[in-house]
């Protein structure tokens, strides 16, 4: 077969899925890359014209785009938690147990239906007075004997790093649990037995037996043999989520903001997802908008080859 | 395989069929359409039923679904823009004739011999004038005024508020209506206050959001700051208001929508501050027994009120822009606003049909005996503060600092100095970037910037 | 042994309790949408009256019927298309030998890196000139491509055993032939998984639905769920109802499909 013929074939195959990825991936980044430096904006009364850096300049000046950034990183706090977690479930399904099926299934449920109706519900289970989580508190602190009221959630500013709503810093008045940890907690559970669960599951599942075998044999702690045998053997694994959990979790953000909080209070769960979304979309400042998410994806970027750098190098022992 | 991806597409396109027929169809009937971009508000659809009854020839629709301001100028500037659209405050009309949607009809009106400027309140010329030219016509207009719930009144032994009152009078007033549960949690507030009110607030206490000219933010002045403070002691001083958490536990007790409206009407709150066109959405509790009385605000400083309204405009690019016009001219007419002020759809623009035995005492409602008092606001009524260096959505820095008070999370006075600092900031970098804006800027200050 | 049963109950009760974990929000969610309004601020999760008519209320309160309607015909299209082209895609990539085949696809996998939102303004701006705005073509069409379901496929065909093909082209069939009778075949259980994501995904979309969509009638279940809490947010029983509602043919579709689920994940995973 001659190779003209088949680069023909070999791109007749693929037309379709290159037209779509030209016109609706590659394309616009392109373009999302050259809206970056130009004052385009939808409802404008100026002409469209190229402004350089202003977009960026303008970004970095501004104090909400860095209150933005800290949300947004303060979000990835849950990672570890929900990793860990993940990491627990696999073990208790990897062990030799009827019904495993069973509960793998059910623990998989929550990431499954995450999406807007179960955000919805999860705001109404915050609601400070009367939802179902504040009245449990309430009612434990109540059998101990302590009359208090639960925290406020989704309409506090308070978080657990006590960092202030104004600017990027401290304020020890602003310690407690709000809106942000709301945040946290559910994802926390929309994540735990899902995905990472599985991986974990299957790369456990390549941990040689004999190895175990042996360290146990050697008269090891449970614990020690998790340490020194299992854990090294699940680190490709590790490092996988740890990257997707980044690259995720950097333009994560927007639907909870959209659905429970409207990016309150006092912009405290705007993530810059949603701050992208509301420049764009809803203030219809589409140049100023490309150059904030050309910004976030140098982050996610940066962070990626970072997270390269260094977690090959634990990988490849 | 092959037969089974045909399959599936078959019955895709099967699917598709369906999905095409279900799209709402609209029968024209051989008529000319046009599409009025407006809100879905019921009185909507009696007032375009009593147009299309008067032009037989046109057969004129309700597009509720693309009111906001963006998506029409999207929209016509991608050629598919309504014929008529609503446009509700200043800067969005200054933003549709600048991208030229509006159409200036000020020529077509000065033909037939109409002169809007003497028709009208005086409150609501800057809402469809801009630079000298006309630009639509006010559909409806209104003020607010306290409502207040005459049944949770009786059954709390409270006298009703009578005019002339002070705001001592008012918070004692409702802090006898505020009633909390054995632990603690309110069960009704004697005020509903919405906290954007302040803007009406600090006008009448004497203040300033921004200098006349809009060059510069003044809401750090002592007299806007006593108004905020009012604004907010309303909420965590006096607590006869609700804070935003209070409003997250009201809306979970019952009530179809949430705001201050449904909870007036179910009694949660005894007294709201809304506008004339909550009558209509009233009315029908008022016919299971509701009472209601309506009041001004306490008297301050300043003698006024915001006024606000809908005003409709003709999409400059529309080919059936000639037969619009006849839509405005609807407007202007007196079958269109004898409903209007029927419907209790807030008040007519036009000052002659306010003025009526009919408006004062409609007599389908004899119970609604305080029509006077929208009488008498709307023409002490002015129009919101706006600055033409600012954009609606740059409001942002201002809106922030009033939204870190109403969550009580900063002192009053610090958040004004802020906001104004902000606000002035962002003023002047628009002022920069923008030749129109500076040579404006210039025109008013005589400096450059 | 004892110790070996110990162990085994201590894993199935920490197992009960992290699976009542995960399911009590879904429980008290089924509970409140039995629930009459003033009910559900009361501390008793159980309806003190229950109120099965809920269900219908939504569908009277909005097309609800039209929501489920445009997410279900959506997202067939899209797995339609994402499958089929994929596919194409794959068998591109992973059975024919063209020039420049690897460097592209190595160029379609940095692609998957690249956040949503990027493109996301762009397409916005090419659908309102292309006048798909508001449509169903504008909400078909730019999902019905995917780097990923190319990846996805490439590795299930990349492990059917070339001799096939070789036997096939002896025997003279052409590439479309090899391609339909061979190949896609022996891809079944990778054309199965990659259907139920791309179905699982398109159903729960949410951004793109939510800047495209204006008019009611076009509502896919997401957006019909956060208008229905927006406007009608105060009746809780109903919203709880209608969540119910959309929850259940995720659930469903995944028990039913979990074998294909985790398959695709897990081998979605290995690093290509």
């Amino acid at each position: 077969m001659s190779r003209g013929r088949n680069l023909g074939i070999g791109l007749a195959f693929l037309l379709p899925n290159l037209l779509g990825f030209a016109v609706f991936t590659a394309g616009p980044v392109a373009f999302a890359f050259g809206a970056g430096f130009t004052n385009w904006d939808l409802q404008s009364t100026e002409g469209l014209r190229f402004v350089g850096l202003e977009n960026f300049a303008n970004m970095f000046t501004d104090n909400q785009f860095w209150l933005y950034l800290v949300n947004t990183v303060y979000f990835l706090l849950g990672m570890p938690l929900a990793i860990a977690g993940s990491l627990g479930v696999a073990l208790l399904l990897n062990a030799n147990i009827r019904g495993l099926v069973a509960y793998r299934t059910l623990l998989y449920i929550p990431s499954v239906t995450s999406g807007v109706a179960i955000m919805i519900l999860w705001k109404v289970l915050y609601n400070p007075t009367f939802g179902p989580i504040n009245r449990f508190i309430e009612g434990l602190l109540g059998l101990l004997g302590i009359d208090a009221k639960g925290p406020d959630w989704l309409l506090s500013t308070n978080n657990l790093l006590a960092l202030g709503v104004e600017k990027v810093g401290f304020v020890p008045a602003q310690f407690g649990l709000g809106a942000r940890e709301a945040i946290i907690i559910m994802g926390i559970w929309a994540a735990v037995g899902g995905g990472n669960t599985l991986l974990y599951l299957a790369a456990l599942g390549n941990v040689p037996a004999e190895l175990t075998e042996a360290a146990e044999l050697d008269g090891a702690s449970k614990w020690n043999v998790f340490k020194h045998v299992t854990w090294p053997q699940l680190a490709p694994t590790t490092f996988f989520i740890v990257v997707m959990g980044f690259i995720g979790g950097l333009q994560g953000g927007f639907e909870q903001a959209r659905i429970m909080t409207g990016g309150g209070p006092a912009g405290t769960t705007t993530t810059l997802a949603y701050y992208i979304y509301n420049k764009a979309f809803v203030e219809y400042q589409m140049g100023y908008a490309s150059a904030v998410s050309l910004v976030l994806f140098l982050m996610i970027l940066a962070v990626t080859l970072v997270n390269w750098k260094f977690g090959n190098k634990e990988v490849n022992y | 395989m092959r037969a089974l991806f045909v399959a599936c597409f078959a019955v895709l396109v099967v699917l598709s069929l369906v999905a095409w027929q279900l799209v709402p169809p609209i029968d024209d009937q051989g008529k000319t359409r046009l599409v009025w971009s407006t809100d879905p508000n019921p009185v909507r659809q009696a007032q375009v039923d009593l147009f299309n009854k008067l032009n037989p020839d046109l057969h004129l629709v309700i597009d509720p679904n693309n009111t906001d301001q963006q998506k029409v100028i999207v929209q016509s500037q991608g050629g598919v823009g309504p014929d008529l659209f609503d446009c509700y405050a200043t800067e969005q009309l200054e933003a549709f004739v600048l991208t030229g949607i509006a159409w200036d009809v000020t020529d077509e009106l000065v033909s037939r011999d109409i002169n809007v400027q003497s028709m009208v309140w005086p409150v609501t010329l800057s809402s469809f004038i801009y630079h000298d030219r006309v630009y639509g016509f006010p559909r409806n207009f209104g003020t607010n005024a306290l409502w207040y719930n005459k049944n949770v009144f009786d059954e709390a032994g409270v006298p009703y508020p009578k005019e002339g009152w002070t705001w001592d009078d008012l918070i004692e007033t409702a802090k006898k209506l505020t009633k909390r549960d054995k632990t603690g949690r309110p069960v009704r507030f004697g005020l509903y206050w919405d906290f954007n009110t302040t803007a009406e607030l600090i006008l009448q206490f004497g203040g300033r959001q921004f200098t006349p000219d809009g060059t510069k933010c003044i809401i750090d002045s002592p007299e806007a700051a006593e108004a905020v403070q009012l604004s907010r002691d309303l909420m965590y001083k006096h607590k006869v208001a609700p804070s935003p958490v209070d409003e997250a536990a009201l809306t979970t007790q019952g009530g179809w929508g949430s705001g201050g409206m449904t909870w007036l009407m179910k009694g949660q709150v005894a007294m709201a501050y809304g506008g004339r066109w909550w009558l209509n959405l009233m009315r029908s509790e008022t016919a299971k027994g509701l009472r209601l009385g309506c009041i001004p605000l306490p008297k301050s400083k300043v003698d006024t009120v915001i006024g606000y309204g809908g005003i409709t405009c003709i999409n400059r690019h529309s080919p059936r822009r000639g037969k619009a016009l006849r839509f405005l001219l609807f407007l202007m007419s007196k079958p269109y606003n004898e409903l209007l002020n029927d419907q209790a759809d807030g008040m007519s623009a036009i000052r002659e049909y306010c003025l009526t035995e009919r408006f004062l005492h409609n007599p389908e409602h004899p119970e609604e005996d305080y029509n006077h008092v929208w009488l008498s606001l709307i023409q002490i009524a002015q129009p919101a503060e706006i600055s033409p260096f600012l954009r609606g959505n740059e409001m942002a820095p201002l809106r922030n600092q009033l939204d870190l008070i109403k969550g009580n999370l900063k002192p009053v006075k610090q958040a004004l100095r802020d906001a104004a600092r902000d606000t002035n900031e962002r003023i002047l970098r628009n002022v920069r970037t923008s030749p129109r804006l500076r040579d404006l800027y210039e025109e008013l200050t005589g400096r450059r910037p | 042994m004892k110790h070996q049963a110990k162990s085994r109950l201590a894993t199935h009760a920490v197992l009960i309790f992290l699976s009542v974990l995960a399911l009590l929000p879904f429980f008290w969610m089924l509970l409140a949408s039995f629930k009459s309004l003033p009910d559900i601020s009361s501390p008793d999760p159980v309806p003190s009256s229950w109120h099965p008519e809920n269900y219908l209320a939504v569908f009277r309160q909005v097309p609800f019927a039209r929501y489920y309607f445009n997410s279900v015909f959506i997202s067939a299209w899209i797995t339609f298309l994402v499958v089929l082209t994929s596919a194409m895609a794959a068998y591109s990539f992973s059975r024919l030998q063209w020039p420049g085949r690897d460097v592209l696809f190595r160029l379609y996998i940095a692609t998957m890196m690249i956040p949503g939102l990027v493109t996301m303004i762009p397409n916005f701006s090419l659908m309102v000139n292309l006048r798909l705005l508001d449509s169903y073509q504008g909400l078909i069409v730019p999902a019905a491509f995917s780097a990923f379901g190319t990846f996805l496929l490439r590795q299930f065909m990349l492990s059917i055993h070339p001799s096939l093909d070789e036997a096939a082209e002896i025997d003279g069939a052409r590439p479309w032939q090899v391609f339909w009778d061979v190949i896609m075949p022996m891809a079944k259980p990778g054309l199965a998984t990659l259907a139920i994501f791309t179905f699982m995904g398109s159903y729960g979309s949410f951004f793109w639905p939510l800047v495209m969509i204006k008019s009611e009638h076009l509502r896919t279940l997401p957006i019909g769920m956060l208008y229905f809490d927006s406007q009608y947010g105060r009746e809780t029983n109903l919203i709880m109802a209608a969540s119910v509602m959309s929850v259940i043919p995720l659930i469903a579709l995944f028990v039913a499909g979990q074998k294909f689920f985790v398959r695709g994940i897990q081998l979605g995973a290995v690093k290509g």
